[in-house]
């Protein structure tokens, strides 16, 4: 009788923290976009101002962390996407500078972020090279090529770019929620509504038991490597219409960013059964608003540092938090 | 395996890879190594390889992803150049007091984000992801994101150097030690059957906590050597380097890591690293033969191409061998 009672006061008190682990993401993005707000009329800012700078950063995170959602459901992770995204807008404004087509250039910046993903899957996949290394050496490939044409391009300036009135027209709030929107509701309907998701996050629960089962864990790393590629594109051509210009720091620091964003939004870096789509579009404006709010807040020489390692604090306090059911008596690895 | 199958198996890759350069630098006129200067700066890039590829293997064999190498070795040069700085004023015995200091720092973070990983009990991918955030923050903050060049640019740093001697010494110093620590002592013992079972180890009695935190110590101390080196080398650390911008150091590693790894088949895994560092910094020499002709951006893409290729081969030996060998009837 003792035990019944304490199994099920367990089994409620796993259920509350479960259910805390889930909402926190959310309260946090709420409270921190009201904190972000006050902050910023506090200090007589120009909140509109503000809010489209966060948007605008927010957005191509969003984006591009969504996309690789599919490939850390599946255990396994790639640092090169930032990278991708710079080598996917750096193509697309060299594309349009000799062509002049608007329409050639989204389509070399889609084109180049589903293959460079691709690329990524095959040398992992077919070719048995763990991820992690394959996305380290695509890092410095990508990098180093983009770097090259624009500093051969870009001379003196320091950067290549596209007239901007070719991309003003899109450079608007609508355009982006809509893209945002289509995106996040096509990889909500893979991950959530067919069995491609599902299969993802058995593979990244368990590869040995997807396996016996008969799931070929090639198919589904080429299908998750080009949804992130398919986000690659988006973000690589919102960043150009948001700055129509390229420098070798573009979008430098999306790659780690994603881990960051994933991880405020509730997801285990270790993928599996308790992935969750929306942890990147959470995840990425509250990673936003959070550096905003620093940056604001400490407003000196070193706010850049202390707002770093104040966001790094916050940042192991979430993964402490939402980890708390999954603690093993072995160290995890 | 016999004697002659483990030299030939050792020396192939670092002997191959010397024949090839140097014949690359013939075609162009030159030696691999033109100069006593070149032959120490050949040395100190060696060590620096050898230091962060050993560093790196220590955890990554281990299942441990640790990304926070580069920033441990940034933050720890910046403390001990700034103490240094702070009681000689860069006068006689900086370099050495600073290459203490900075062995000391590099330990106590190593330590530090050790002790945290083993705390949160969270995977060390994300330890480290928020303890490099961390140490990079912090190091921003100490330089204001610049340079710091006064404290590092004396007399007794350029010696440092200047001369092969030093870095020779630390290389022997670093391979020693890393060999009797990881095979000749309880510890070694115990970090390698954790290393190779986790859960059988720990059930026989194996103390991994402590374990884990000494391995982070001593990374963090090898990568204080690192950067007390590069600091050296370079006459300047670089204090702005904000949103993982510190990595950058661990992948000069990766390469290097596997053809060590693949060396230490026929010999000693630590001296397949010494090997691989040689094979590097022959390489990075070579660039400095055809510095006119190879950009930096070149260069990173070699080195990239040459790690996939290694790892297309040794991911995918026993298939090749099976294709390449002739079939029985």
């Amino acid at each position: 009788m003792g035990t019944n009672k304490k199994t099920k006061a367990g089994v409620k008190k796993y259920k509350t923290q479960q259910m805390i682990i889930t909402v926190l993401p959310f309260v946090a993005l709420v409270g921190l976009f009201f904190l972000f707000c006050g902050v910023v009329q506090s200090k007589g800012y120009r909140l509109d101002m503000y809010l489209k700078i966060i948007f605008n950063e927010g957005v191509v995170l969003a984006i591009v962390a969504t996309g690789a959602i599919f490939i850390y459901t599946l255990g396994t992770f790639d640092i090169s996407l930032g990278a991708a995204t710079l080598f996917a807008a750096t193509l697309g404004v060299t594309v349009y500078n000799s062509t002049e087509s608007f329409g050639l250039m989204v389509l070399t910046i889609f084109g180049c972020g589903v293959v460079c993903a691709l690329f990524n899957s095959v040398l992992a996949s077919v070719f048995h090279i763990p991820a992690f290394v394959t996305t380290v050496a695509m890092m410095s490939v990508l990098s180093a090529v983009a770097g090259q044409i624009i500093t051969t391009k870009g001379g003196a300036l320091g950067g290549i770019s596209i007239p901007s009135e070719i991309v003003k027209p899109y450079d608007t709030p609508v355009f982006k929620i809509v893209i945002l929107v289509i995106f996040f509701a096509i990889s909500f309907f893979v991950f959530q509504l067919t069995k491609v998701g599902r299969r993802q996050k058995f593979i990244g629960g368990n590869p040995v038991c997807a396996k016996l089962t008969g799931i070929r864990y090639n198919k589904y790393a080429i299908i998750a490597f080009a949804m992130a590629g398919l986000g690659v594109g988006l973000g690589a051509l919102l960043t150009l219409i948001y700055t129509p210009s390229v420098t070798t720091t573009t979008a430098s620091s999306i790659g780690m960013n994603i881990f960051i964003a994933i991880v405020f939004g509730g997801m285990p870096i270790s993928g599996g059964a308790r992935s969750k789509i929306y942890a990147a579009l959470v995840g990425g404006f509250s990673y936003m608003l959070l550096n905003d709010v620093l940056e604001l807040l400490i407003d000196n020489s070193a706010a850049y540092g202390l707002t770093q390692v104040i966001s790094a604090v916050f940042f192991l306090l979430v993964v402490y938090i939402t980890g708390m059911n999954y603690r093993s008596t072995l160290l995890p690895r | 395996m016999s004697t002659s199958k483990r030299i030939v198996g050792t020396l192939a890759i670092p002997v191959i890879a010397s024949i090839i350069l140097e014949a690359l630098c013939l075609s162009h006129g030159q030696n691999i190594i033109t100069n006593a200067k070149s032959f120490d700066n050949f040395v100190v890039y060696a060590a620096i390889v050898m230091i962060t590829t050993i560093a790196l293997s220590i955890n990554l064999n281990s299942g441990r992803f640790d990304f926070s190498l580069g920033s441990m070795a940034a933050l720890s040069a910046v403390i001990g150049a700034k103490v240094s700085y702070a009681i000689l004023g860069g006068g006689a015995g900086s370099a050495a007091l600073m290459l203490v200091l900075t062995i000391v720092a590099g330990a106590i973070l190593g330590l530090l984000s050790g002790s945290l990983y083993v705390l949160l009990r969270i995977p060390p991918i994300i330890t480290s992801l928020g303890v490099t955030l961390i140490y990079e923050g912090i190091l921003y903050t100490l330089t204001s994101g610049k340079y710091l060049m006064t404290e590092v640019q004396n007399a007794s740093m350029s010696g440092f150097v200047g001369t092969s001697v030093y870095a020779f010494l630390i290389i022997l110093a670093v391979l020693a030690f890393s060999i009797l620590l990881f095979d000749h002592t309880k510890f070694g013992f115990d970090y390698n059957a954790l290393k190779n079972g986790q859960k059988v180890a720990v059930n026989t009695g194996i103390k991994e906590v402590g374990n884990a935190v000494i391995c982070y110590m001593i990374c963090g101390g090898l990568m204080g050597i690192v950067g007390f080196l590069n600091a050296a080398r370079n006459t300047n650390i670089n204090g702005g380097q904000l949103n993982f911008g510190s990595i950058a150091i661990m992948f000069t590693a990766f390469l290097p890591m596997f053809i060590g790894s693949y060396i230490g088949r026929f010999s000693n895994e630590k001296l397949g690293f010494l090997l691989a560092a040689v094979v590097m910094s022959l390489l990075n020499s070579t660039f400095a033969v055809f510095s006119n002709e190879v950009t930096a951006s070149m260069q990173s893409i070699i080195n990239a191409v040459l790690l996939v290729v290694f790892l297309i081969y040794l991911n995918n030996e026993n298939l090749l061998v099976r294709i390449l060998s002739p079939r029985k009837k």
